[in-house]
């Protein structure tokens, strides 16, 4: 009877922290590049995610943001280029393509 | 020599000062800008592993409304800092994902709008009544600085008066 508790209660925090390991672990989102657009182009992260850009058309694009306190520019991309943009503090951002007027993506982030 | 000939030769060395005056040389850099401007944005630039101070003059910051073109005698500079790196040469961060400028100063690039600047370039190269020009980290200008490249990519921000940060910052609020 104690070994089942005692089992019990192992796979029991096995699991919790497994669970919980998930939780607190940063994730990777995907943003496309293509036909002139961003996509998704609204997107809602936690800090300490990155997000995935991936350049899947035939034409440069660019991952520039305007918004004060998040301001990045992570330069020209090359089509079938991947570049990474992790975010780390909260709040809600704008992503447009310096290349291409109107390509535009939102990032809201939280805790 | 008779009048005719006269009004000609005066017409063409007006239309020569006019094409001589256009370009970069016609773009100071302001004294003391570090002090005079305004800072309304930090640009990070991981690529070059360089951060982007960006400044507004303050007679522009103060009439500029949102969704409209700048004023009249706007300048922009964009100050290109070295950011500090680790040891492994990576840019250093922040906590919030940031990363650090250092006080060298690398390029400044300055924008001014004068109205009827932009008459003197075609169409396909105009950015409204916009001009550039280039100078290096202590103030000196770069003589050989070539700006087809600016006109080139502030064309496609024909919306925001051919801004990528100043207007966009006006419309968010966050310019002054």
């Amino acid at each position: 009877m104690k070994h089942d508790w005692c089992t019990t209660a192992f796979f029991a925090g096995l699991l919790l922290s497994l669970g919980l390991g998930a939780n607190a672990a940063a994730d990777e989102v995907t943003i496309t590049m293509a036909g002139g657009k961003y996509s998704p182009a609204s997107l809602r992260l936690k800090a300490g995610d990155t997000i995935r850009f991936i350049n899947d058309d035939n034409v440069d694009h660019n991952v520039f943001v305007p918004t004060k306190g998040f301001s990045v520019d992570i330069g020209k991309q090359e089509p079938g280029k991947v570049l990474t943009l992790p975010v780390m503090k909260v709040g809600k951002f704008e992503v447009e393509c310096a290349l291409h007027e109107g390509m535009t993506a939102m990032v809201e982030v939280s805790p | 020599m008779n009048r005719p000939f006269l009004l000609a030769t005066l017409a063409g060395i007006v239309t020569l000062s006019g094409y001589a005056m256009a370009g970069p040389e016609r773009v100071s850099l302001p004294q003391n800008y570090r002090d005079s401007l305004i800072r309304y944005l930090e640009v990070d630039r991981p690529d070059r592993k360089i951060v982007r101070f960006m400044y507004v003059n303050p007679e522009a910051s103060a009439v500029a409304r949102p969704g409209e073109d700048l004023p009249e005698g706007t300048v922009l500079i964009m100050e290109d800092r070295a950011a500090e790196l680790d040891a492994g040469g990576a840019p250093k961060r922040t906590v919030d994902g940031r990363m650090v400028a250092t006080d060298k100063i690398l390029t400044l690039f300055v924008m001014e709008k004068r109205k009827g600047w932009g008459a003197d370039y075609p169409a396909d190269k105009r950015n409204g009544d916009w001009d550039y020009a280039t100078f290096n980290g202590d103030g000196t200008r770069r003589a050989d600085a070539k700006h087809d490249g600016c006109f080139a990519c502030h064309k496609n921000r024909s919306q925001r008066d051919f801004t990528f940060t100043y207007w966009k910052s006006v419309a968010d609020g966050t310019h002054k």
